[in-house]
């Protein structure tokens, strides 16, 4: 954090000296970005720097400063139609659209965040040329300087584009939720006929606190408690089975491993929206499954045992909340093991066999085999990824949402007051949100939480991964 | 004597558990030539065989059915965008792999966390931003949607690029190559793995993803449709008893050309997964 | 073609004026725009000018020929050049017929070149699309009539200030005006009027009288080995129970919140009479695609449903389908006839249209008298349309008619989005047998308090 604060502080003293030290052009820089590096020849680097300085000011008149003026409020003019029958059309005002308001102040911001880093870097670059110049150092032509795009600056080239479409995919749509979290777009704020604005904190507010009409705190409560149980189960137990199907299959005892594999790889291959779907359809209440239980009397079986309740004439499968999760639990197993034992398969391939030898030598069983040497190789291996998994299963949307969707009613009534149920996980209940409920504001909040949740999980395995220099190890 | 028991005993466990797998794929293949259009609650065959289902898939186009338009539409929206995110995916790996710069450690810290932001919340803000730019309802957007982000993916690339050499490209290297030079001629045909192993990765998403489609592609005129929003919307509410086995046959057509690639490609695929989780 | 237009703005502008007049003389012409703003000029215009005016005209005697010169319409047609782009949902069901009616709708205005696209969505979650980008929806859409508050609030729905081809509010029943109607004003024209939900029988397991009684059905039922469903867990069906019992829900004056006395005195009763009900095992609570399965199975002999479920019972029970109102129910002793909402489907104006003249004129096409009768023709909807639904083969309809007889006990819609989730829930519980054993009254307090949860 310290570390952090430094650079941070050296990041604007470096602006600093360049601006004090510099020489005419280089002060002459900070009005016109162009101006060092006409001083010093590079008149096509100096033409760039002025038409991204006209653009951006060419932005700020005509598309920033309009909207941001507007940002405090989002917007003051309601949208107001007028229809004249007699011509059968309608004059619309010129009203305010609060959510584009935001959009586009975002970006403007944004815009304008990029432009002062570049700002700084262009008058430390042109310091840099003054310097050079008076070391009697060689300055780069035009071509020169491309040609380090390909060399030094190789990065800049790679990654420019990726960051372009990561930028507008990624960081701009999160900044815009951030702000939704603030604000109070839901239902009955939606433009473009009525406005929303900020209200600070009070959706916060209201996930924690639980009142009997407002039960985002109770459900918020629940519904992480069950994301989590999940995304354990879920994780262990398909990594567990990957792990044993791909030891049973590359078996040397095992005839024709590879049609094996085959055989399970196609359950995987369908794709699994598909697969989901009809599964439901499979477990339905009067479904196959409960049809084929009731006519050999295991349902009545279940019954006597107290498993189904007594009103029941078939298996609630996918509709009482227990049954719902175990069986979520089940399906996801079958959906996720075929993956795991492929990922299993190649590293169980390149496990030292050295080991193994010397400790069958030693008079080890099999199962010891596995335990001691096995299991701690594949994990030692696998690790990272498994915490990959794990956040991979917080947010996993499509088994919990295509096999509950229209079919699980809660039973919970405090849920249902939230419109959450006892099967959701933070995301599928923040997609009903926004999906069905409009309720932007608090699937934000809920967004914002997740994103806390599994950046935490992530933070704690990846600096282990990434600070330390483990990476050159294998190179 | 004991050995061949263990032996039947091994196999008749795979068998089983094979069986379990496999049979919610055969539901699938046997409802698709069922002759009742909607579920079939009793019986796990159907009761009358037919090819309709196939029939009305593909000579039978109206305006719920268009599964034709639905294929093209979807294999045009796959082949670009898993042409474009394979490449985003290999730019940034190899950088973030190979070469070292000021901010790099910071850049994958900060990449990896913006990667947990839940996709189905930021959906309502890409649709918005697209729809200014008057993409949406247009499958240049969905490539855009599908692709654009791609580069936050580079996690298990990376992880196979680290574990080439590095002494190959200081070779090229000495020999003068640019680092271009050698990012396309050393490094790149050393990463057949991992490259088929993104590329059907991304070719894949289009066909199974119905959220992001199903928003963006709302016009409500079925010529328009993926396959996959196409079949979903089969089982809506007041189709389902209708089009329940025209769903099963289209989900056939598409797991048989998917399948058979996941079969041919199993070998890069188990290499390029392996490699890259090695490092994570 | 500057001239043109000129000349027929002048004339717009003469006739439009006297237009009222002749309307008026004439006994009001179908094709008089019926505003808020003409209403005074059509009392103020008097009647002598405007039949001095009407014989000036040479050879224009008749209204047809007056309106074909200057009315609305005729600005609209002289006022478009280019295509008109459109684009209209209509639910899958539906496409064939909506685009025959498409076709004879260009047909009708040979002069204007369309450009409409038909897309399909579904009328019970129109409002799921529309809402989450209204200025993307279509121009006309199909919906049923529960969405119409959340629509209207939206802002997607385009006031019929005017009508041009037919009136809209006269010609339909006023049931269906009523639910296409919010704070006084008319936002939808009425497509259908067959919404709602009725009891579908087959006749061979039970006799007339049987079906008057629920609990006499459920004996039958049992007797049979057979079962009965309905759609318990879900609100818009449990409303049936509770209404019927004299228990009140209805929307407040905001538009938003409800009102709800579930859990008044006599509440715990209805809840303990569904416990009855359900606890026998055969009445059963059964979503609507498993209905349809189990009905072509032949295990449910008797179902609470809607006519788009007719076809599926009709061809599982041939000769023996048979429907009827809703039966009575059994509330601490005493018999309650079951209530319904009585349902609607509307088509809306989407007032972000491009083509607001053109949208208007074609959703008056897909709900006047001639396609409510196809409609029903083709589809055994019920018209909303009264001169349409007065036909001979309306009225023998049987599901129609069951509609018809339950209408006395059928309410409309009105209701705030809270009600929803707390309802289901409750159905839920209750058609569960309330596994976890909740004192009813504690149970319905809950329900009520998320029912009238107030909406910030």
């Amino acid at each position: 954090m310290k570390k952090a604060l430094n650079t941070l502080g050296n990041y604007f003293k470096n602006f600093g000296i360049a601006f004090v030290k510099g020489d005419i052009w280089v002060k002459l820089s900070a009005v016109l970005m162009g101006a060092g590096y006409f001083a010093r020849k590079q008149v096509i680097n100096g033409i760039i720097m002025c038409l991204v300085e006209v653009l951006f000011a060419v932005l700020c008149i005509g598309y920033a400063a309009p909207n941001l003026a507007k940002f405090g409020t989002l917007g003051t003019v309601q949208f107001e139609q007028v229809f004249d029958p007699l011509t059968m059309t309608s004059t619309v005002n010129d009203y305010d659209n609060s959510f584009l308001i935001l959009l586009n102040s975002i970006i403007s911001l944004f815009i304008i965040f990029v432009f002062i880093v570049f700002y700084i870097s262009n008058m430390k670059a042109v310091y840099r040329l003054q310097q050079k110049k008076e070391n009697g150092e060689h300055i780069n032509n035009f071509r020169e300087d491309v040609r380090t795009m390909f060399n030094e600056k190789f990065h800049i080239t790679l990654l420019t584009l990726p960051a372009i479409g990561i930028i507008i995919m990624n960081i701009l749509p999160i900044l815009v939720l951030v702000a939704v979290a603030f604000t109070n777009y839901d239902q009955q704020h939606m433009p473009p006929n009525a406005l929303f604005t900020w209200v600070g904190w009070s959706n916060f507010k209201n996930l924690f606190t639980s009142s009997v009409t407002v039960t985002f705190g109770y459900s918020f409560k629940k519904v992480l408690v069950w994301t989590l149980e999940w995304a354990v189960l879920a994780t262990f137990t398909t990594y567990i089975g990957g792990i044993l199907m791909a030891k049973f299959i590359n078996d040397k005892k095992t005839k024709l491993p590879k049609l094996w594999r085959t055989l399970f790889i196609i359950a995987i291959a369908v794709p699994q929206f598909v697969t989901l779907l009809l599964v439901r359809n499979f477990f339905a209440d009067s479904g196959i499954v409960n049809t084929f239980c009731n006519s050999i009397g295991f349902t009545d079986f279940l019954k006597n045992i107290g498993l189904v309740p007594s009103n029941l004439s078939y298996i609630p499968f996918l509709t009482n909340p227990g049954w719902a999760k175990v069986m979520i639990i089940i399906i996801n197993i079958w959906i996720g093991i075929p993956y795991q034992m492929l990922v299993a398969t190649g590293v169980l391939m390149n496990i030292p066999e050295d080991q193994i030898e010397s400790a069958r030598i030693d008079g080890a069983n099999p199962l010891q085999i596995f335990i001691k040497i096995t299991m701690p190789y594949v994990l030692f291996v696998t690790g990272p990824s498994l915490i990959t998994d794990f956040v991979k299963n917080i947010n996993n949307f499509n088994v919990i949402y295509l096999l509950t969707q229209d079919v699980f009613v809660t039973s919970d009534q405090l849920l249902a007051n939230s419109n959450a149920k006892e099967v959701d996980l933070l995301v599928t209940w923040l997609f009903r949100l926004t999906n069905e409920y409009y309720n932007y504001k608090m699937a934000s909040v809920i967004g914002i939480i997740v994103f806390i949740i599994c950046a935490a999980f992530t933070l704690i395995t990846f600096t282990r991964t990434i600070k330390g220099d483990k990476e050159e190890e294998f190179q | 004597m004991k050995k061949t028991v263990k032996f039947i005993i091994r196999h008749f466990i795979l068998l089983f558990l094979s069986v379990i797998w496999l049979i919610p794929i055969l539901w699938l293949f046997v409802t698709s030539f069922s002759g009742y259009k909607g579920i079939n609650t009793s019986h796990f065959f159907p009761e009358t065989w037919t090819l309709d289902n196939y029939a009305q898939l593909f000579f039978r186009s109206d305006s719920i059915v268009q599964y034709n338009r639905w294929f093209i539409n979807t294999l045009v929206i796959a082949i670009f965008s898993c042409l474009i995110s394979t490449i985003l995916v290999l730019m940034v790996s190899y950088t973030m792999s190979k070469l070292r710069f000021a901010g790099r450690k910071g850049l994958m810290s900060f990449s990896i966390i913006l990667n947990m932001f839940p996709g189905v919340l930021s959906m309502i803000a890409i649709y918005f931003i697209l729809k200014t730019i008057g993409l949406t309802n247009s499958h240049l957007g969905m490539i855009i949607v599908y692709s654009a982000g791609a580069g936050l993916g580079y996690l298990i690339c990376k992880g196979f690029m680290d574990t080439i050499s590095v002494s190959l490209s200081e070779a090229a290297r000495l020999e003068g190559a640019s680092e271009a030079k050698i990012f396309w001629s050393v490094i790149i045909p050393l990463s057949k793995p991992i490259i088929v192993y993104t590329v059907i990765n991304a070719f894949l998403a289009p066909w199974g993803d119905f959220v992001f489609a199903k928003l963006m592609l709302n016009s409500g005129v079925a010529t328009d449709w993926t396959v996959a929003i196409g079949l979903f919307n089969m089982l809506g509410r007041s189709m389902i008893n209708k089009y329940f086995s025209v769903f099963c046959a289209g989900g056939v057509i598409i797991a048989i050309p998917i399948s058979i690639l996941f079969v041919i490609m199993q070998k890069f695929y188990v290499e390029g997964i392996t490699g890259g989780s090695v490092k994570g | 073609m500057k001239k043109k237009v000129l000349a027929t703005l002048l004339a717009t502008a003469m006739v439009a004026g006297c237009l009222a007049g002749c309307g008026n003389s004439d006994g009001g012409a179908a094709s008089t725009p019926a505003t808020d703003e003409a209403a005074p000029a059509e009392d103020t215009a008097p009647a002598e000018d405007a039949a001095p005016a009407e014989d000036a005209a040479p050879a224009e005697d008749t209204a047809d020929s007056a309106d074909a010169s200057g009315s609305p319409i005729d600005t609209l047609i002289a006022n478009t050049t280019g295509t008109v782009t459109m684009t209209v949902w209509a639910s899958e069901e539906d496409q064939d017929l909506t685009t025959k009616l498409l076709d004879d709708f260009k047909a009708a205005y040979p002069d204007v070149t369309f450009d409409i696209t038909l897309g399909a969505e579904s009328e019970s979650t129109a409002k799921d699309t529309i809402l989450t980008d209204v200025e993307a929806a279509a121009d006309v859409f199909a919906f049923a009539d529960d969405q119409i508050n959340e629509l209207v609030q939206a802002g997607a729905l385009q006031e019929v200030a005017a009508h041009y081809t037919y009136d809209v509010a006269a010609e339909n029943a006023s049931g269906a005006v009523e639910a296409a109607t919010v704070d006084g004003k008319l936002y939808a024209y009425p497509m259908t009027a067959d919404n709602g939900y009725f009891m579908f029988y087959d006749s061979s397991v039970f006799t007339e009288d049987d079906v008057q009684s629920l609990e006499k059905m459920v004996e039958v039922a049992d007797a049979a080995g057979k079962k009965i469903a309905m759609d318990i867990s879900n609100g818009w069906y449990i409303y049936a129970f509770f209404q019927g019992a004299g228990l009140e829900l209805t929307l407040n004056d905001d538009g938003m919140t409800n009102t709800c006395t579930w859990n008044a005195a006599g509440g715990t009763d209805v809840a303990q009479s569904i416990l009855d009900l359900t606890a026998s095992n055969v009445f059963v609570d059964m979503g609507d695609e498993d209905m349809a399965t189990q009905i072509a199975e032949g295990n449910v002999v008797a179902c609470v449903n809607g006519t788009w479920r007719a076809e599926t019972a009709a061809e599982a029970w041939g000769d023996n389908y048979a429907a009827t109102k809703l039966p009575t129910f059994n509330v601490a002793g005493k018999d309650c006839q079951m209530s319904s909402y009585s349902g609607y489907k509307l088509v809306g104006v989407n007032p972000h249209s491009a083509n607001l003249g053109w949208a208007m004129l074609l959703a008056e096409f897909l709900t006047n008298e001639d396609a409510q009768t196809a409609r029903f023709e083709a589809r055994g909807l019920g018209p909303a349309n009264l001169a349409a639904a007065s036909s001979d083969a309306v009225q023998s309809n049987p599901a129609i008619a069951a509609l018809a007889a339950q209408a006395a006990y059928a309410t409309p819609q009105r209701v705030g989005g809270n009600f929803w989730s707390p309802a289901e829930t409750l159905g839920q519980i209750l058609a569960s047998g309330n596994p976890d054993g909740t004192d009813l009254q504690e149970l319905l307090d809950t329900t009520v308090e998320g029912i009238t949860a107030p909406v910030e």
